[in-house]
């Protein structure tokens, strides 16, 4: 069961962040920031030859409490998902393809610009529905 | 929350932004009934109303959108009848912002290429929604109502 799964734009800006209510927001938040050097750093480090498009970045650093996994799109969208040790993820990879998938329909709304805060039901409703460890049709 | 001064705007800004989208729809169904009668060669002249909702729906809409909509609810005297779409590819993922949802007809466009295309056979009928499943309505409905038979080929409005 993830506690915090966050989407940020190329420029790093968050776009939106959903926390567990059981864990602290302000830590969550801090988290997501200071992994954004450890995705940097994967991306300026990784050769583009062996990659494929969309970088499933895997596990990003070790911390005693959570697990924290990195993924960013070939549009350098980043998503972060952050778990807890005690009740680890299935599947994080699903987990970034279905948060991916949300972010797609998103986009495609014409109301929606890309680079603004994300307010969309459908897509609050897929991630806080991933955070409970549901999986989506 | 909204004041009813700032709502009134938005209504407004809803009617116009309707009408575009009518006469967008327009301008497209005047030039789209020739492109749709060039590729159904075995669409003959409509005698009623019914033939006219029968080609629209199964032939029509089925070309350029890919969906064939329902024809339902026609009134007594046979002049009135809705088309049901169940599945809008124009509304695809689109979510209407609040200060749309109550004001905004948004494949409003379709309406005027319906009233477009049939007012280039000769026909004069009045086309417009009804509700739509983005504002939270039931059905994606529009109503189609035939007002007459155009007598000549001169614009809409000379007599």
């Amino acid at each position: 069961m993830a506690v915090c799964i966050a989407v940020l734009t190329k420029d790093n800006c968050p776009l939106y962040v959903a926390t567990d209510p059981t864990e602290d927001a302000l830590k969550m938040h801090f988290l997501v920031h200071t992994s954004i050097d450890v995705i940097e750093e994967k991306l300026s480090s990784a050769t583009a030859a062996n990659d494929p498009r969309d970088l499933y970045l895997g596990q990003l650093y070790p911390n005693e409490d959570y697990r924290i996994y990195g993924y960013v799109t070939n549009t350098k969208i980043k998503i972060v998902v952050i778990e807890t040790i005690s009740n680890p993820l299935k599947d994080a990879r699903q987990v970034f393809s279905q948060v991916h998938s949300a972010y797609i329909s998103l986009v495609c709304n014409p109301f929606y610009s890309p680079g603004e805060t994300i307010t969309s039901q459908p897509f609050l409703q897929t991630v806080t529905a991933l955070m409970r460890g549901k999986a989506i049709a | 929350t909204q004041s009813s001064g700032s709502s009134g705007i938005n209504a407004e800004y809803g009617e116009e932004v309707n009408k575009q989208l009518e006469t967008m729809g327009y301008n497209i169904g005047v030039r789209l009934i020739d492109d749709f009668l060039a590729h159904s060669p075995s669409v003959t002249r409509c005698s009623t109303l019914e033939e006219v909702a029968e080609v629209l729906c199964k032939q029509g809409f089925k070309m350029f959108l890919g969906i064939v909509p329902e024809v339902r609810n026609w009134s007594s005297a046979k002049d009135e009848f809705s088309l049901v779409i169940t599945e809008n590819p124009l509304a695809e993922y689109v979510e209407l912002p609040p200060h749309c949802q109550d004001c905004l007809w948004y494949s409003n466009i379709i309406c005027g290429v319906i009233r477009g295309a049939l007012e280039m056979v000769q026909m004069d009928v009045k086309c417009s929604f009804v509700g739509d499943t983005l504002r939270g309505n039931d059905s994606t409905e529009i109503r189609i109502k035939f007002v007459k038979i155009l007598e000549d080929s001169l614009p809409a409005g000379e007599d």
